[in-house]
């Protein structure tokens, strides 16, 4: 297993290196100049020309690519243009909060969606089931950011449980879980519906095996087969999409940080490309590319503890 | 694995933290008496003033800092400049020797000892140098400032200039930075700026806010309020929300006669329109065909219905352009009579005279910004009557100011708002050294260079009749030629909750945020 998790390591490489190239590449040339977004539009010919040599946007591309190629590798990964802070601070700082927002909307995804899956699955084609399958394909649907405020009107607005500018407070406890209960339940919701309906389909899968019949036969409690026979078994195709739609939960985090305003990778990116700030977007999509690379290899390491037969060589 | 445990376990976990949220709504800000303030952005630019020129930045900066003089706070008139950290000034006969006699008694924010003349000899400066400042070529014809005693500031100029005052009020480069300070930290100054003014520098979060504390040693005394809690919220719809919730006291609106209509029948609301105007001028490329036909930009300005766009964008937040210069800065002249008037036969006539019967195709860039781009498009259908096809390519903002800076654009549609004397707007949008494209460019998008002597002698001009006559004849002769089709000023807006007494009459503010001082404060 470890020298599984090692290789599959070693196989980011390149694609790291392919990400980063085309990062770098792609950044410069989107029409837009960050001298121009830094001083505004009444700056002079010549005050931006300066502007320009100080972040080094003027020295030969290959020079820039070699020294960003270089940097990434040894820990510099060179100061925002904009905010003139270093890249890799304003990144780790807002890190945590993504991750976060991330495991608490899979842990509300994965409560509803599962049980309910399974649920639905148990009721085929009654009206549980179907209501369910209207549900989740609603959920399916909903753009996040609309969603988002439908959540503020109704929680923050008309019921006043939660402040609408949440703003990531982590001082005590009970302003942390304020900060994040909505965000997460934004998020949580959408996954809720992807899980569901994997988790019902595969459900209905396991279902019908013959081992299934077996135990029936046998004699042994339903409440038992469903949870260790069928569940057990129908849960790898679960794991499979969670992993996969991580990537879109990073990508629906976006929307979900802007409109409760916070802080996050997805703003931090949006920021970024709206300043064209070279430094700060490249260091994101490496990272956004690691993250993606680490949650693969998380969900092939986590079959093998749902199903012992799974062999990592 | 033991599934049915760990769901159990999650449950309980979700259910704790649902405990929690039992917890207190944040207090408003009467409660704590600071000022919530909320701003469409992301994040704040470089807090340094004589680096940032962002409408995020510069609201703040007008918190913080003091100018030798001031606009006098709610309006944004060059008539209205009033002392600040100057207690009086004279001017030299030929005006190029100026003197400031400072205030005594000024006090540097935390603990950085009191303001001399040699703070601002240091700040005036370092605004006028290249690598540290953003406003450099303004403060291009001084030759020298110097601090004959403590509390004596002189400044002479290489030649006269139209407005002096203007270019040391609290705004751009005219905010005094504080020089223990600003050395002490060098670049490091944007990470706790330093200055004089009400509120100082109190905490600064990446991304969501800044918070700044009442100066209790201010000079006009100490301010009503605790503090400001400025707060960068990207997203129009949770600002908006936010503010209906009070969670703010106020925010900066949108420029949208919806958006103004909306917030007043909110519940305690209170809308704000104030100057400076940002006018939304079509500039057409004289040095591109067939625009280099005078006959076809005047078609062009007679198939422009301003009706029609005040009936788009609102009457209470845009009033009709008359000038090449918007209204309300120094100098304006009104032009109504030499504009053409809209005139539908009129231009499809002056275009088949000028040889197009089929008429012509004009190839546009514009931004996807939706306030800008609906403006567009109703042009593009005044245009598209008269047989002028507007072939529009929309692009991102910041690919935007690149292309149009290249000359890649027949028509640019430009909103801007400058220091409201009619010199800035003549010579960045009109003069031919600033002609884009070219080494000095700025944003004269028409290659217009038909009033270039007029400007340049206005400049000089130290009788303040004359200097006027010049600015009309320029306004005048630019009008004729036609080098922009001027159609609305969009004004400023911001709403506050109505508990919130801004302690003044706002009328305008060239911060484009309304100032905060130390008499602002909440009403009981």
């Amino acid at each position: 297993m470890l020298r599984f998790t090692a290789r599959r390591l070693l196989f980011a490489v390149p694609t790291l290196l392919a990400v980063m190239t085309m990062v770098f590449v792609l950044v410069r040339i989107v029409p837009g100049d960050p001298a121009q977004t830094i001083l505004g539009d009444q700056a002079s010919a010549e005050a931006l020309q300066i502007m320009r040599e100080r972040l080094g946007l003027d020295r030969p591309i290959w020079e820039q690519y070699l020294e960003f190629m270089g940097g990434v590798f040894t820990g510099d990964w060179g100061q925002s243009m904009v905010t003139g802070k270093p890249v890799l601070d304003e990144i780790l700082r807002v890190l945590p909060y993504t991750v976060e927002l991330t495991i608490a909307s899979l842990v509300i995804g994965s409560l509803i969606g599962i049980p309910l899956g399974a649920w639905s699955a148990l009721h085929r084609n009654q009206w549980i089931d179907y209501l369910t399958r209207v549900g989740s394909l609603l959920g399916l649907s909903f753009p996040a950011f609309v969603s988002a405020i439908l959540l503020l009107i109704a929680f923050s607005i008309q019921l006043r449980w939660f402040p609408v500018i949440s703003g990531g407070g982590r001082a005590t406890f009970s302003e942390w879980a304020l900060s994040l209960a909505l965000p997460a339940i934004n998020l949580g919701l959408i996954m809720a519906a992807y899980i569901t309906r994997v988790t019902r389909s595969s459900m209905l899968g396991s279902l019908g095996e013959d081992y299934i019949r077996t135990a029936r036969a046998k004699g042994v409690p339903m409440r038992v087969i469903v949870w260790r026979h069928a569940m057990r078994n129908a849960l790898i195709p679960v794991v499979t999409v969670v992993g996969l739609y991580l990537g879109i939960l990073i990508g629906n985090s976006v929307l979900t940080e802007i409109v409760f305003n916070r802080p996050g990778l997805g703003k931090l990116i949006v920021g970024a490309l709206g300043q064209r700030d070279y430094t700060l977007l490249q260091g994101l999509m490496v990272i956004y590319t690691f993250v993606i690379v680490v949650v693969n290899l998380m969900t092939d390491l986590t079959y093998g503890l749902i199903d012992p037969r799974v062999k990592y060589q | 694995m033991k599934l049915t445990r760990l769901t159990a376990g999650l449950a309980l976990a979700s259910g704790v933290a649902l405990g929690a949220l039992t917890a207190p709504q944040a207090l408003a800000g009467p409660d704590t008496n600071i000022l919530n303030v909320g701003i469409a952005a992301p994040d704040a630019g470089r807090l340094d003033p004589h680096l940032s020129a962002t409408t995020i930045d510069k609201a703040v900066f007008g918190w913080m800092f003091n100018g030798l003089v001031r606009f006098k706070p709610g309006t944004a008139s060059p008539e209205t400049i009033e002392p600040d950290l100057a207690e009086s000034w004279t001017a030299s006969d030929d005006g190029l020797v100026w003197t400031f006699n400072l205030r005594k008694g000024v006090q540097c924010h935390h603990g950085y000892g009191e303001l001399t003349a040699e703070d601002v000899v240091y700040s005036l400066n370092r605004a006028a140098d290249k690598e540290r400042s953003s406003f450099s070529s303004d403060f291009g014809v001084f030759a020298s400032v110097e601090a004959p005693d403590t509390h004596t500031v002189k400044i002479t100029l290489k030649n006269p200039v139209p407005s002096l005052l203007g270019l040391v009020t609290n705004y751009h480069g005219g905010n005094v930075v504080c020089k223990k300070a600003a050395e002490e930290m060098g670049a490091d100054f944007q990470k706790r700026p330093i200055g004089t003014g009400p509120f100082m520098f109190g905490e600064y979060t990446p991304q969501q806010s800044l918070k700044l504390v009442a100066n209790p040693d201010y000079f006009r005394g100490k301010p009503a309020l605790a503090g400001i809690n400025y707060q960068y919220i990207p997203s129009d719809s949770a600002r908006d929300l936010a503010f209906q919730s009070g969670e703010l006291d106020m925010v900066y609106g949108k420029q949208d006669q919806t958006w103004a209509e909306r917030t007043k029948k909110m519940d305690g609301a209170v809308v704000h329109v104030m100057e400076p105007a940002e006018m939304s001028v079509m500039y057409l490329n004289m040095a591109s065909a067939p625009l280099d036909d005078i006959r076809v930009r005047r078609a062009i300005a007679m198939a422009t219905n301003r009706d029609q766009f005040m009936e788009f964008k609102g009457r209470d937040v845009t009033r009709v352009a008359n000038s090449p210069v918007p209204q309300g800065y120094l100098g304006h002249a009104d032009m109504s009579e030499v504009f053409p008037g809209y005139d539908l036969a009129g231009a499809k006539a002056l275009l088949a005279e000028a040889g197009h019967p089929d008429g012509i195709t004009l190839k546009v860039i514009h931004t996807a910004l939706p306030g800008m781009l609906g403006t567009m498009e109703v042009f593009q259908a005044q245009m598209a009557e008269a047989g002028i096809k507007l072939d529009i390519e929309v692009v991102e903002h910041a690919t935007f100011h690149a292309q149009i800076r290249k000359d890649l654009s027949q028509v640019v549609h430009y909103s801007a708002a400058r220091f409201p004397v009619a010199d800035t707007y003549l010579t960045q949008f009109y003069h031919s050294a600033s002609t884009v494209n070219t080494p000095t460019g700025i944003t004269n998008f028409a290659h217009c260079a038909v009033a270039d002597a007029e400007i340049e002698a206005a400049r000089v001009e130290q009788d303040p009749a004359k200097q006027k006559a010049l600015w009309k004849t320029a306004q005048e002769k630019i009008a004729a030629e036609l080098c922009g089709v001027p159609i609305y000023e969009n004004l400023q807006i911001w709403a506050t909750r109505d508990n919130v007494d801004l302690g003044y009459d706002l009328i305008g503010s060239l911060t484009l945020g309304p100032p905060v001082t130390e008499t602002t404060q909440f009403r009981k």
